[in-house]
């Protein structure tokens, strides 16, 4: 019975107390339709973009992530102990940067951004530094040592005579060296010059890493508007139309009639003398020029059948002129083993050897081939897509259409697609971005892309 | 259907007592009706019909909704088996958020809408349609390295032949008058609900909100709003004229595609 008693007691304390009067307070009823809706009207009105909002530039980055090139710390050395380091980003990942990023270029294992500021930084490089692809990058904990891998983008000095007027125009990077445009001191090289791919004069056993030296090209007919760096070789293209070139020509990627290593930047003939380059594009040893009249022009490596239509040999050291019947040609991209270009009327055509982009059975061809229109998202439901821009990495390519889409292909080395899959891609297959991608730059096991956000 | 003249009643013969010459009774053989069916006897000829749906259409939406009725509803599985497209006409409203997505729900929130364009919606809607075209060949379970995977991509005949999320293949944009908006969307596998958090979604993208007014299906596979009959044309006459008019389109899609 004292337990019976006990256990009401408990009971009884948990019931709870009686419901207090509310006094003068009304009673809370379904509310009719008049009340929901003087209640809609009255609420507040939350603004969280104004009528003159700007659309926001943002930098994406993804692919092999151990060199560093990603610009994310984190990647390699997690903040927390945790945390193991990430081996490859396989989708699009974003990277804060303290400037809109105008131009970006990817090398084997680095990568370098660059603003057009009148700011005394303009370029910022993160990655591989080992032969000072990057400059000098003073290590903080000894002051007379260099990094030799940078984790986070960090600002490249450059000896500008007028660091304050001087705009950096667009950037280029190679194997180990590396490329700056700008509008009105020329170009600025830095990196591995035992080829003479930094156009100046080869030192015996020089010791490329934790250089300081950074070296001014001037001498050009007119000044310089595009600057493209193959494997071991520069290429130069001026206001005139004119093409320079230097560096190792083993392949005759230099193009100047030899297969020897030219240290200072000369001039192009052969099929391109006289001609008006609009552009010019190499990633391996293989080039390829683009006329304002639609013709291209290639020369250097054609062991993959890249140079095949005009000639057998593998090793073409004068440009030649490509006769292809595929209409007036806007822009061209080279790969390692196949090369890609677009025509006027929007269409893809690839060739060469490698996933080229039909499927699993075109490894190879010599005669460029059309990539269907409706790969890159092109129906009868949205009839004006048309493929704006091609890049090409070593061994992937890349198209972004008029929409902003950013379409990739080839071979998906340590997840540099983008995919999300580690799988190679054997046709055209769309990266999901957050924004409007603007431009693209391939490197040889990762890409960085500029998108600008939707509102 | 019951006050249609049914089938005349079965006649047989039977030997019904007569009078015959000379005033004895006789049998003489007559043909009469059988007494079974009678209509009195029988009861009407149609008590039930069998009446089977095609995919769903709820309550606040409006439109086309396919019904099959008898032996039709073994076509209706083979439709379905052919997972076709489904086009649907989405009216919007920017600047209001509700729990169910609709106007008529509770509000969440209001907000501003003057910085929205009609290139804005555009870019969003180009991206909406990309996401769920790569979402289109993932769930289309096909080895993306064969060469039939390529063909069939390039001739767009990739889609989910199974169970998959809902996925928008094409949608565009018809009218675009702030506030409101109208989009014409094909999808697959859909719920109206979903195409309401699509249009909610849309919102949140243009960092403002909205809420979708009104969801109408002007396609449905292979029948159209010209196909559909309307409330006062629901009765006998129009119903088999409809259903022999789409009998020969539903049979050539349904081999088309399953073959």
């Amino acid at each position: 019975r004292r337990r019976a008693e006990m256990w009401r007691a408990l009971r009884g304390a948990r019931r709870p107390p009686p419901a207090l009067r509310r006094g003068l307070a009304q009673r809370e009823g379904p509310r009719s339709v008049r009340q929901l809706r003087e209640a809609e009207e009255a609420a507040p009105v939350i603004q969280y973009a104004g009528k003159a909002a700007k659309r926001k530039d943002r930098v994406f980055v993804w692919g092999f992530c151990y060199s560093g090139a990603l610009g994310v710390p984190s990647f390699v050395k997690p903040d927390v102990g945790w945390k193991k380091p990430r081996r490859i980003q396989s989708t699009p990942y974003r990277l804060e940067t303290a400037e809109k990023i105008s131009s970006a270029a990817c090398g084997y294992g680095f990568t370098l951004l660059s603003s057009s500021t009148a700011d005394i930084t303009k370029v910022w490089g993160m990655g591989l530094n080992k032969d000072s692809q990057l400059g000098f990058q003073r290590s903080r904990r000894d002051q007379m040592k260099g990094y030799e891998y940078v984790l986070e983008p960090s600002p490249i000095p450059l000896p500008l005579d007028k660091p304050q007027q001087t705009r950096v125009l667009q950037v280029s990077c190679g194997r180990a060296h590396s490329l700056i445009l700008t509008d009105s001191e020329g170009v600025f090289t830095m990196g591995n010059n035992s080829y003479g791919q930094c156009g100046r004069k080869i030192v015996e056993d020089e010791i490329y890493s934790e250089s300081h030296l950074i070296h001014q090209l001037k001498e050009f007919d007119s000044r310089v508007v595009q600057v493209v760096c193959g494997q071991d070789h520069s290429l130069f293209r001026t206001k005139n139309g004119t093409v320079y070139a230097c560096g190792w020509g083993a392949d005759g990627q230099t193009g100047l009639g030899h297969y020897n290593i030219t240290s200072v930047p000369t001039k192009l003939h052969g099929d391109i003398a006289g001609v008006n380059i609009i552009q010019v594009s190499s990633c391996g040893d293989c080039c390829l020029a683009v006329s304002d009249e639609g013709d291209v022009f290639g020369w250097g490596n054609s062991e993959y059948l890249q140079l095949a239509c005009v000639t057998e040999t593998t090793q073409v050291n004068v440009p030649r002129h490509l006769p292809f019947k595929i209409g007036k040609i806007k822009e061209a991209a080279c790969g390692g083993t196949g090369n890609v270009v677009l025509t006027e009327e929007g269409n893809v055509f690839v060739w060469g050897y490698g996933i080229l982009g039909k499927g699993p059975n075109l490894i190879e061809t010599a005669v460029p081939e059309m990539i269907p229109p409706s790969l890159f998202g092109c129906s009868d439901f949205s009839p004006d897509i048309r493929v704006a821009h091609i890049r090409c990495g070593l061994s992937h390519f890349a198209a972004i259409t008029n929409r902003g889409e950013l379409f990739v292909w080839g071979k998906n080395l340590r997840g540099c697609l983008g995919t999300g899959r580690m799988e190679d891609q054997y046709f055209p297959w769309r990266v999901t971005v957050p924004g409007e991608v603007m431009d693209v730059a391939c490197g040889a096991d990762h890409m960085v892309c500029m998108v600008k956000s939707f509102t | 259907l019951n006050a249609a003249p049914g089938r005349a009643p079965r006649q047989h013969v039977r030997f019904l007592p007569a009078p015959a010459d000379g005033g004895a009774t006789g049998l003489v053989p007559m043909r009469v009706p059988v007494l079974a069916d009678h209509p009195l006897v029988r009861g009407p000829r149609f008590r039930q019909l069998k009446i089977g749906a095609g995919h769903r259409l709820d309550v606040k939406a409006s439109g086309v909704f396919v019904l099959g009725i008898g032996h039709g509803n073994k076509l209706l599985t083979d439709l379905y088996n052919c997972h076709l497209t489904r086009v649907y006409t989405i009216g919007g409203l920017f600047g209001k958020a509700t729990d169910d997505f609709s106007d008529t729900g509770k509000l969440v929130e209001k907000t501003t809408f003057d910085h929205i364009t009609r290139e804005k919606l555009e870019r969003i809607l180009a991206v909406i349609q990309g996401t769920n075209h790569k979402a289109l060949l993932m769930y289309s379970n096909i080895d993306m390295k064969t060469q039939e995977a390529y063909e069939l991509a390039v001739r767009g005949l990739i889609r989910p032949m199974g169970k998959s999320p809902p996925i928008i293949t094409a949608i565009r944009c018809l009218q675009f008058t702030l506030p409101e908006f109208q989009l014409e969307i094909h999808c697959l596998h859909e719920t109206q609900q979903y195409l309401r958090k699509v249009v909610h979604e849309i919102g949140l993208e243009l960092k403002s909100s909205a809420v979708c007014t009104q969801v109408r299906r002007i396609r449905d596979g292979v029948f159209t709003l010209d196909d559909a009959l309307l409330r006062t044309q629901w009765d006998l006459q129009n119903i088999q004229n409809a259903i022999s008019g789409c009998q020969l389109k539903v049979k050539t899609e349904i081999e088309r595609i399953l073959g």
